[in-house]
């Protein structure tokens, strides 16, 4: 198994001439919180189904928890969870009735299945609605036993796709400070899946973008920053107590600056990382005070915007 | 088979909670106690007709069997017109085979529950005009027509269980129910009335009545009808009861009533032999094999069909 609990192969996917999933490849290690981001239509719930074994490949394979997507995918099954978008359980059952249907298709015996679901219930804190249709419910409390339903038979490892979709602040709090608590505590891997990176930023330790059924980049989100805002030049703002003659044509002369503009009293300087020190000094020399100097870095978004165009 | 079971007890207690099953039930029901009074009418005033004529009515009264025919399609189709489409548009179906179940549970579970539903309907049916007419009659039917009416409960429900997998086969076909719910709907008219309407136009099309004098006067004065006439008349009956068993309705209908031994109903007969036919089962089954035949081959294309399109189905994002 090389450590990976989820390990694809050229996986692809093609529904007539659209190619959903492109030759995959992708890793997921054991105990992660991995982060699966996309824009709409990139080919995120294809691949998720496919690894579920929902969906058949059109070629290229895949392991989940060393076992066959195609061949095997009755045993992935049993210890794999998936979180479907857009998905819901039975509208005309209660939260209780719910999870003990899903218990039961897990060949769960009685006994055992009516403590774990009593249990899941208390861990998404929905033990006070368990008699409740889950029609009456709100999305939020919908999302919350569905994550229950996924948990009840106790999986090793869970793909929440786009759990946090269509609900409010305090319940996007909510599931993502689930997530993170059952990685925790009960060594959940989860696969999670997300349009918006702000959900991605604050839950996983890895990122894979994933574009046009492309995975574009995998990495930690510390290196995608760094690889990002270290080699390339970005700019630098700097406000000064004032701007004497003869500064701009100077710091434009130092090695390693690219340009130097001056708007509503502020500098803008481009270069890279390196001439930092140069540009200061320059500045000082010419007797100004810096008042304030910011590095203009890259956000996450922008980085996020760099990879969708780039697919 | 623990998946199959498991599926179809879920799904066992959604049909009897369904508002639909209990309206169906309840106006079949009715009507059903209804022609178990008439019955009961008949039956006194008719010291010749047995009990089975609880089940098969009078020439001119509304019969179990007629609402079978009118309404079992109705029955059967509602009960399974939206059994795999409505998983799909409600997201349930890829939560429900993201378990460690076989594909097939799910369909077979959803057929084995919705057979017995209709099962429980008819049998209930059955029971209860019978607690209706026996104590009503003061007496109850002979072993000769219980055997009848047993057979005639299992015909019913093989004729139900063939219009539920029809229901089923365009909830596999469609991804709507709206869509689904409409072919029923056009499926339920065309069988039970537009084929009727057609027979009649096609007949009338095929065999035209001669012009003319339709009757001679004989010698004795008395009127009768032309030779031509006649046999245009017997043309056009054979052509529209050929075009009639298209529809499973009329298979059931002539097998249903063959078995009772009676000819019963208002559309059938049009004769004056109230009680000149009166089939023995064995009899009645000799003759009305290829009927019941049809509808079992109909039922099977119409299951294995689904089964087959499920299995072999994509469960696409969002279901």
């Amino acid at each position: 198994m090389s450590g990976h609990i989820i390990e694809t192969m050229m996986l692809t996917k093609k529904y007539g001439d659209f190619t959903a999933v492109d030759q995959l490849e992708m890793t997921v290690d054991e105990g992660e919180i991995f982060g699966f981001l996309g824009p709409n239509g990139a080919g995120k719930t294809t691949t998720i189904l496919m690894l579920m074994g929902l969906s058949v490949p059109s070629s290229g394979t895949a392991k989940v928890v060393g076992y066959d997507i195609v061949e095997e995918s009755r045993e992935i099954r049993k210890v794999a969870s998936v979180l479907p978008e857009y998905s819901s359980l039975y509208g005309e059952l209660t939260a209780y009735e719910n999870l003990d249907y899903i218990g039961k298709l897990n060949d769960i015996p009685k006994e055992e299945r009516e403590d774990r679901v009593e249990e899941m219930l208390e861990i998404v804190r929905m033990s006070e609605w368990a008699d409740s249709k889950l029609e009456s419910f709100s999305r939020g409390m919908k999302q919350r036993v569905g994550i229950a339903a996924a948990l009840i038979k106790e999986p090793k490892v869970a793909f929440f796709d786009e759990p946090t979709l269509g609900l409010d602040p305090i319940g996007t709090k909510e599931i993502r400070e689930l997530i993170i608590r059952l990685n925790k505590e009960q060594d959940l891997t989860a696969v999670l899946t997300s349009h918006l990176l702000p959900e991605i930023q604050m839950t996983c330790s890895r990122v894979g973008i994933i574009n046009k059924g492309r995975m574009v980049v995998t990495e930690t989100l510390e290196n995608l920053s760094k690889e990002m805002t270290g080699a390339e030049d970005r700019s630098v703002e700097f406000r000064l107590s004032d701007v004497p003659q003869g500064l701009i044509g100077e710091l434009e002369a130092i090695s390693g600056v690219k340009s130097v503009t001056q708007e509503n009293g502020r500098l803008y300087v481009y270069s890279g990382i390196d001439s930092d020190y140069d540009v200061s000094k320059t500045i000082t020399d010419h007797g100004a005070v810096i008042l304030m100097m910011r590095p203009r870095e890259y956000t996450l978004e922008e980085i996020f915007m760099k990879y969708y165009e780039e697919g | 088979m623990a998946g199959t079971l498991t599926v179809a007890q879920k799904e066992l207690r959604d049909q009897f909670g369904s508002k639909r099953f209990l309206i169906l039930f309840g106006l079949v029901l009715l009507l059903s106690t209804l022609a178990a009074y008439q019955g009961v009418d008949f039956i006194r005033d008719n010291t010749a007709a047995g009990f089975v004529y609880i089940f098969s009515g009078t020439q001119m009264s509304f019969s179990f069997i007629q609402t079978m025919v009118y309404f079992g399609p109705l029955l059967g189709l509602a009960l399974g017109f939206d059994a795999i489409n409505k998983e799909r548009a409600n997201g349930t179906l890829s939560i429900l085979l993201g378990q460690p179940i076989f594909r097939d549970s799910v369909i077979n579970g959803k057929f084995l529950a919705g057979a017995t539903a209709l099962a429980t309907l008819v049998v209930g049916t059955i029971v209860i005009m019978s607690g209706v007419a026996i104590p009503l009659l003061g007496f109850g039917p002979t072993f000769t027509e219980a055997s009848k009416i047993i057979v005639l409960m299992l015909l019913t429900i093989i004729y139900l269980v063939f219009w539920m997998c029809l229901g089923i086969l365009y909830s596999v076909l469609t991804k709507r129910t709206s869509t689904s719910i409409m072919a029923s709907i056009a499926t339920w008219l065309t069988f039970s009335i537009v084929i009727t309407i057609l027979a009649s136009v096609v007949s009338g099309f095929l065999a035209p009545l001669p012009g003319g004098e339709f009757r001679v006067q004989t010698e004795d004065g008395r009127f009768q009808m032309t030779p031509e006439f006649m046999e245009a008349m017997q043309k056009r009956n054979a052509i529209m009861s050929n075009i009639r068993k298209i529809s499973p309705t009329n298979l059931y209908q002539d097998a249903a009533s063959d078995i009772l031994g009676v000819a019963g109903g208002f559309m059938r007969g049009m004769g004056f032999q109230q009680f000149q036919r009166t089939l023995t089962l064995g009899e009645a089954l000799a003759a009305n094999w290829a009927n019941i035949a049809a509808i079992v081959v109909g039922l099977v294309i119409c299951f294995a069909g689904s089964y087959i399109l499920f299995l072999r189905s994509e469960i696409r994002p969002g279901e």
